[in-house]
């Protein structure tokens, strides 16, 4: 079977999403809950809101945009730290080893990846030899560490993001197209 | 206004339209709201439901700090700011603190001490009221009062009321009149109704009113010294304290209303650690409350508390089930008969504002039969309010109603008294004070009129 050897990956849909970023906080609640101590509730927070999926306007409304987990990943290939690796299927940042040198963000063809500041404990950390804020590649790890899979996809109220097993969605497309064939009597 | 839409940072989503039970949120899809000021009873659920925060790709590295300084907010303050958000008043409550010549009282709502341990990172629906009262004594006020006292007062007056209304052919059905919400909303809406509202105050304005006059007296204070602040769940409750009408006492009777959050930001800008905090008692006497007011944070629970002092109090005997379960329930609209000696007592119970509509049109086609009515605004009563702590993600609310609520059943079992008229200190209130329900001066300091404007 050539089942999950593609790797998943979520997708917004434009159409139903009305760009309420429900998404970006559920995103940024679970990859700090161990992390920096955030709780259920807003006041739990105590650092900025770092989500790792994007919200993004265009003409026709707007949608969130996040990493596709590349099979032949830019940003994995041009990392010089070794910072992205694949674990898995799914392309993931070592935080504490990004030097936020920005090769992969120009790399990723989405604009799927961004810096922004770096917390621990409830703290921002600094850089090494600075008192500026630490930065890391924000992106998409598909809630790897999270028990009930993607946040996004569980947050938002419209059913407007949706994780895609692309292999057992092509077979899917494979039974369809057989059944419309299979009746189709006059060819 | 207290409730506001910042322009500069709504995304135009439109789900606190949905949210918003009375329409007020008004906009084109995609572009910033705005709220009609008429329309909207600041109940805070558009608070509670925006997810739109400043955000630092969108808004830049200073605008975090930028518009938590226009908010008025303490510095300390750290978490997300939204685009929906509510006025904060904790300016007058820290320069009332700090004046060594203001006798400085606090009350706080039955449905704070089972949401605000949120918070501080407890679970959904801890109940802390030892907590509270501690860490409201650390911040410094003088005395440590409960709104559950002068919820059980407001049985003892808004039973009394009823009870009159019945036995005397007075208009029924009689509303509750403890959410300034939904007041506001019959009095936009239905004011030709404004008789059928209970003239007993909310249990905050009763506080206010107690804590300025026999309070005063007790404590041998100047009515003109004492500043009066609660802490609510809710975000309408300011508006009820500025009511103009609201100065019985010869004074405004409650100074300022702070909400659950904004309490947590007072504590945490003291610096006060939260879970090292060891539990203390609130203070004597209008720290005294039975589990009949500790109930009123929740939907049903102020019928409830009415049923179990007003069975005994027409009867004459003990209400066979303190627990009245009939009436407990989260559906939007309910009803209940409940057999009070020789009286079948029909009561409905609206939790939700927008349920209330086709009740009130009910009445006044003269087609609804029942003889009391408990509306709330929010979802599931108090506990849902508009300025209890804000959940990260909607999927939680149902587990932060449901723990919330079943905190405020818990804490009815545990108390020694659960029927408003068996609190002794409320006995004593009237003993040396009041008189009885209903008395004149309760009239006076209790009880309200709608509609002035």
């Amino acid at each position: 079977m050539m089942k999950k050897e593609l790797g998943s990956f979520v997708i917004g849909d434009g159409r139903r999403c009305t760009g309420c970023k429900a998404c970006e906080l559920a995103c940024f609640m679970v990859h700090n809950q161990k992390s920096n101590h955030v709780g259920m509730t807003v006041g739990t927070v105590g650092v900025p809101v770092v989500p790792r999926l994007y919200l993004t306007r265009f003409e026709q409304g707007c949608m969130p945009i996040q990493c596709k987990h590349c099979e032949d990943a830019p940003c994995l290939n041009v990392c010089s730290k070794g910072a992205i690796s694949r674990i898995e299927h799914q392309v993931v940042v070592d935080e504490q080893l990004c030097i936020g040198c920005k090769d992969c963000m120009q790399a990723c063809p989405f604009g799927a990846i961004t810096l922004l500041p770096y917390a621990k404990d409830g703290c921002l950390v600094p850089q090494s030899g600075s008192s500026e804020t630490k930065v890391f590649a924000a992106k998409c790890d598909l809630c790897k560490d999270i028990p009930q899979g993607p946040a996004c996809v569980n947050a938002c109220p419209h059913q407007a993001l949706r994780l895609v097993d692309p292999e057992a969605e092509r077979e899917e497309k494979n039974i369809k197209a057989a059944n419309a064939l299979f009746y189709m009597k006059n060819w | 206004m207290i409730v506001a839409i910042d322009q500069n940072l709504c995304t135009g989503c439109r789900e606190c339209a949905q949210v918003c039970p009375v329409c007020a949120i008004e906009g084109e899809q995609g572009k910033p709201q705005v709220i009609q000021t008429e329309r909207c009873v600041m109940c805070g659920q558009c608070i509670q439901k925006c997810k739109s925060y400043v955000s630092l790709l969108d808004h830049g590295n200073d605008a975090y700090d930028r518009i938590r300084k226009e908010r008025n907010l303490p510095d300390s303050v750290q978490e997300p700011l939204f685009a929906a958000y509510s006025v904060c008043s904790l300016d007058k409550v820290r320069t009332a603190l700090k004046d060594g010549c203001t006798f400085t009282v606090v009350q706080c709502a039955p449905a704070v001490r089972v949401a605000i341990g949120e918070e501080f990172g407890e679970e959904l629906g801890t109940l802390t009221p030892g907590k509270l009262a501690a860490a409201l004594r650390k911040l410094g006020f003088d005395r440590v009062y409960d709104t559950n006292f002068p919820a059980d007062v407001t049985i003892m007056e808004e039973g009394t009321e009823l009870i009159d209304r019945v036995n005397k052919g007075g208009v029924l059905p009689m509303f509750t009149s403890c959410c300034p919400a939904w007041v506001k909303f019959l009095e936009n809406n239905y004011p030709e109704l404004k008789d059928h509202l209970s003239s007993a105050k909310s249990p905050q304005q009763i506080g206010g009113a107690i804590f300025k006059t026999y309070g005063a007296e007790l404590d041998q204070r100047k009515a003109s010294e004492i500043y009066s602040v609660s802490v609510m769940p809710c975000t309408c409750k300011a508006y009820e304290c500025d009511r103009p009408e609201m100065k019985d006492s010869g004074y405004r009777d409650v100074d300022a209303a702070i909400t659950t959050r904004e309490l947590a930001w007072l504590i945490k800008e003291a610096q006060i650690d939260w879970n090292a905090l060891r539990e203390e008692e609130f203070d004597q006497p209008f720290g005294m409350y039975t589990g009949a007011g500790a109930i009123f944070g929740v939907t049903g629970g102020v019928m409830e508390a009415a049923i179990r002092t007003g069975y005994e109090l027409v009867t004459g005997e003990s209400i066979p089930q303190v627990d009245v379960t009939s009436v407990r329930g989260t559906e939007g609209f309910r009803t209940a008969l409940i057999e009070v000696g020789d009286l079948k007592l029909k009561v409905g119970i609206v939790t939700g504002l927008k349920h209330v509509i086709p009740v009130l049109e009910a009445v006044r086609a003269g087609t609804l039969d029942l003889h009391f009515i408990e509306v709330m605004t929010c979802p599931q009563g108090c506990v849902s309010g508009g300025g209890q702590p804000k959940l990260l993600m909607d999927t939680f609310s149902e587990e932060a109603y449901r723990a919330r609520r079943e905190a405020i059943f818990d804490h009815d079992r545990e108390l020694t008294y659960r029927k408003s008229h068996e609190n002794p200190a409320v006995k004593k209130l009237y003993e040396e004070f009041l008189e009885a329900p209903n008395s004149h001066l309760a009239h006076h300091l209790l009880h309200t009129t709608y509609c002035n404007d």
